[in-house]
């Protein structure tokens, strides 16, 4: 039996459609949502003790579902990875070089490497610093939201983070505060062999509004990386974010199995954008809860998937109040041999009157090997609420491309165009030429290293 | 002076022949029209042309001044100077009309174009076919009507400036302004570009607006009548019956 069985609790009575026996079977799923579990309050020695404890006890994860979809990674070697550190550096990575940013820190394996914040801001009160220094320096705030809705040992990856985590980032911007440019947290992974257990803790004061982007890069490493990553950010009442996540640890074997939570709080509103776009196996839980009344948000996601490449993602649409908004739209592609996987849940609670949502997954297959898997599911506990879902499969179309190479447009620069514009819809939301071009780039470059299978599918049909 | 040449063309689907020994030539300058009942493989002609992959030629040659065509990629066929005006031209979401010529353009050069240079050709462009600029920072064929479609196909031959253009069945769901629009369009690129043109149809009243100096009748895949402009007027009183029956006595 494996771990993730072994924890699969019975759905919460709240959570439960209407018309469902109590004591019936749960969903042919083994995700679920965090639902603001969390971990109860304890001095951090005491949390990373408790987590090292769950390390030691539970094995390597593997998430099994029907079908052929299996996320093993009990060949993974985890006791063979170390945690590399390194010295701070004064120069910001090249990548956000020419940018306007708030602040950055970046990671490095195991060290935070480099911190700035515009020292206006220092002024005013925000706080950007290693989690390391806001555990010393500002337990107030670490202890009031430190692990508040994340769990610490639903599988051992988990735990490891939990217990292991070293560097991390921290922000803090205070009540009404509004600050345009992003802040800026990279985590690297600088060679094969690494593991990287981070944290990332953000707090959107009262009324606050920022924009965060959290980045998980790596060049081609060689050999096996981990990064194991918790991701938490609390929107207090009335704030308002831009969340994007970019992760692209290249075609080495990192393996990163993370969870991302956000809190939306009373009239708060978060814009929410993962764009996964390399690693060797992924597998997030990115959950968006709606805490307060009046909490809204828009969770985007896309994701490309190309060789080898295995990705598991469950998103939650979570809604413990009313009344609430929610708009879920992820899109995915898949090429190569890989295997990618959405499965997305809204969840209603009892009480959560008049919440409104909807979950839309779009996907495209590009290649006759990959596979791309979607699972919607929705859960309600209360009446007065709307929630639905929606997506759609998608094929390259022979009769789009014809179309365009008519015009001079190679076979390649057709299906380009047809794919951006496939994600287009979701990267043009993110506001912020750079970011998008990053990830336009990033796009591009995947569709050249797969032109040849790509071709070999269209050939094929 | 581009020349077009398609000899002896047999063509097939899955299914069926379709085209089965179609000769014809087009030369820049010169403006040809084909007309034909539903079924007489028209378009079949107009994608073997540009190189459509589901259509396969079984005999024959399509040759472009002179060298052979018949395998070429489409879209080599489009930096040789041909352009095929589509019956139901696809939407391209979420590129503009703009950014996609720009692409289209600079898909035939080595350098790309400078934007003042594309500015001013798209403007002239615009004027020539008398639509809206802003139409041109419109998703392609996203959302058009018919006639913005067909317009759009002739802007974009406009931009290409093709040696040679084929027009399947482009006047086709068309009301009468935009029909004019679109004839007087491959009129004007044929005055001022020397365009040559193979326009498909099968109805004749794209031809009252642009007037070809040769006329082919296409019938169960063979080419069974040419003419000129008198032919037309033939085949507007008389329809394709008699010229069926004229063929069959002649078999």
């Amino acid at each position: 039996m494996t771990q993730s069985a072994k924890k699969l609790q019975p759905v919460p009575k709240a959570a439960r459609a209407p018309g469902a026996k109590a004591g019936s079977a749960p969903p042919a799923t083994l995700n679920r949502a965090l639902g603001g579990a969390g971990t109860e309050r304890a001095p951090l020695a005491e949390l990373r003790a408790r987590a090292a404890g769950a390390y030691a006890r539970l094995e390597l994860p593997s998430w099994r579902r029907s079908g052929f979809w299996t996320t093993s990674l009990e060949d993974l070697d985890v006791e063979a990875l170390e945690v590399r550190t390194h010295p701070t550096q004064t120069a910001e990575p090249a990548f956000l070089e020419g940018q306007r940013s708030a602040g950055v820190l970046v990671q490095r394996d195991g060290s935070v490497v480099h911190t700035e914040l515009d020292p206006a801001l220092a002024e005013r009160g925000v706080l950007l610093c290693s989690l390391e220094q806001a555990a010393r320096e500002h337990s107030e705030l670490f202890e009031r939201y430190y692990m508040r809705r994340l769990a610490l040992d639903r599988h051992k990856l988990e735990a490891a983070s939990a217990a292991f985590w070293s560097g991390g980032a921290f922000l803090y911007v205070p009540p009404g505060l509004q600050v345009p440019e992003p802040f800026q947290v990279v985590y690297e992974i600088s060679a094969g062999g690494t593991a990287q257990y981070a944290h990332t803790l953000a707090i959107a004061d009262r009324g606050s509004d920022l924009r965060l982007r959290e980045y998980g890069l790596a060049e081609l490493i060689a050999g096996d990386a981990l990064h194991a990553g918790q991701f938490e950010l609390y929107l207090e009442d009335g704030a308002r974010c831009a969340l994007a996540q970019l992760v692209d640890w290249g075609s080495g074997d990192v393996h990163d199995v993370s969870t991302s939570v956000v809190e939306v709080g009373r009239d708060a509103f978060c814009h929410w954008l993962p764009a996964l776009l390399g690693g060797g196996l992924i597998h997030h839980h990115d959950e968006l809860v709606i805490a307060g009344p009046g909490g809204d948000m828009a969770f985007r996601g896309l994701f490309f998937t190309e060789g080898e490449e295995h990705l598991d993602v469950f998103a939650v649409d979570l809604h413990e109040t009313g009344p609430s908004g929610g708009d879920v739209h992820w899109r995915g592609a898949a090429t190569g041999a890989s295997r990618a996987s959405f499965e997305g849940l809204i969840q209603i609670n009892a009480g959560a009157q008049q919440s409104h949502t909807y979950l839309q997954f779009h996907s495209m297959l590009l290649s006759a090997e990959a596979r791309l898997d979607a699972i919607p599911s929705v859960l309600v506990g209360a009446d007065d609420v709307s929630a639905s879902h929606g997506g759609t499969v998608g094929e390259l179309d022979e009769g789009l491309i014809f179309y365009m190479q008519t015009r001079g447009l190679t076979r390649a620069q057709a299906v380009r165009v047809i794919v951006d514009g496939f994600f287009e819809p979701l990267i043009v939301q993110l506001n912020d030429e750079a970011l998008e071009q990053l990830i336009r780039d990033r796009i591009g470059a995947k569709l050249a290293s797969a032109a040849s299978e790509i071709e070999r599918y269209a050939l094929a049909r | 002076m581009a020349e077009l040449e398609i000899r002896n063309l047999h063509v097939r689907t899955e299914e069926r022949e379709i085209l089965r020994g179609v000769d014809l030539t087009v030369r820049t300058g010169e403006l040809h029209a084909l007309l034909g009942p539903n079924g007489s493989g028209k378009s079949t002609l107009a994608n073997t042309i540009m190189g459509h992959p589901s259509y396969e030629v079984t005999e024959g040659q399509v040759l472009f001044d002179g060298a052979e065509i018949t395998e070429l990629a489409p879209h080599e066929r489009a930096k040789l100077g041909l352009f095929l005006a589509f019956q139901y031209p696809v939407a391209v979401p979420g590129v503009s009309v703009a950014n996609f010529l720009r692409m289209a353009i600079n898909a035939q050069r080595e350098e790309p174009i400078k934007v003042k240079e594309f500015g001013e050709q798209l403007g002239h462009a615009v004027e020539l076919l008398d639509v809206d600029r802003s139409f041109t920072s419109r998703h392609l064929n996203d959302g058009f009507s018919g006639g913005e479609k067909k317009r759009a196909e002739i802007l974009q031959m406009a931009m290409l400036q093709p040696q040679v253009a084929v027009l399947d069945e482009t006047d086709s769901g068309l009301d009468i302004d935009a029909l004019r629009t679109v004839a007087e369009g491959v009129a004007k690129l044929h005055a001022e570009q020397g365009l040559g043109a193979l326009i498909i149809t099968h109805y004749q009243r794209i031809l009252d607006h642009v007037r070809p100096q040769f006329v082919h009748i296409l019938m169960d895949g063979r080419i069974v009548m040419r003419g000129g402009p008198e032919l037309v007027e033939r085949l507007e009183r008389e329809g394709y019956d008699p010229i069926r029956e004229e063929v069959a006595a002649r078999a």
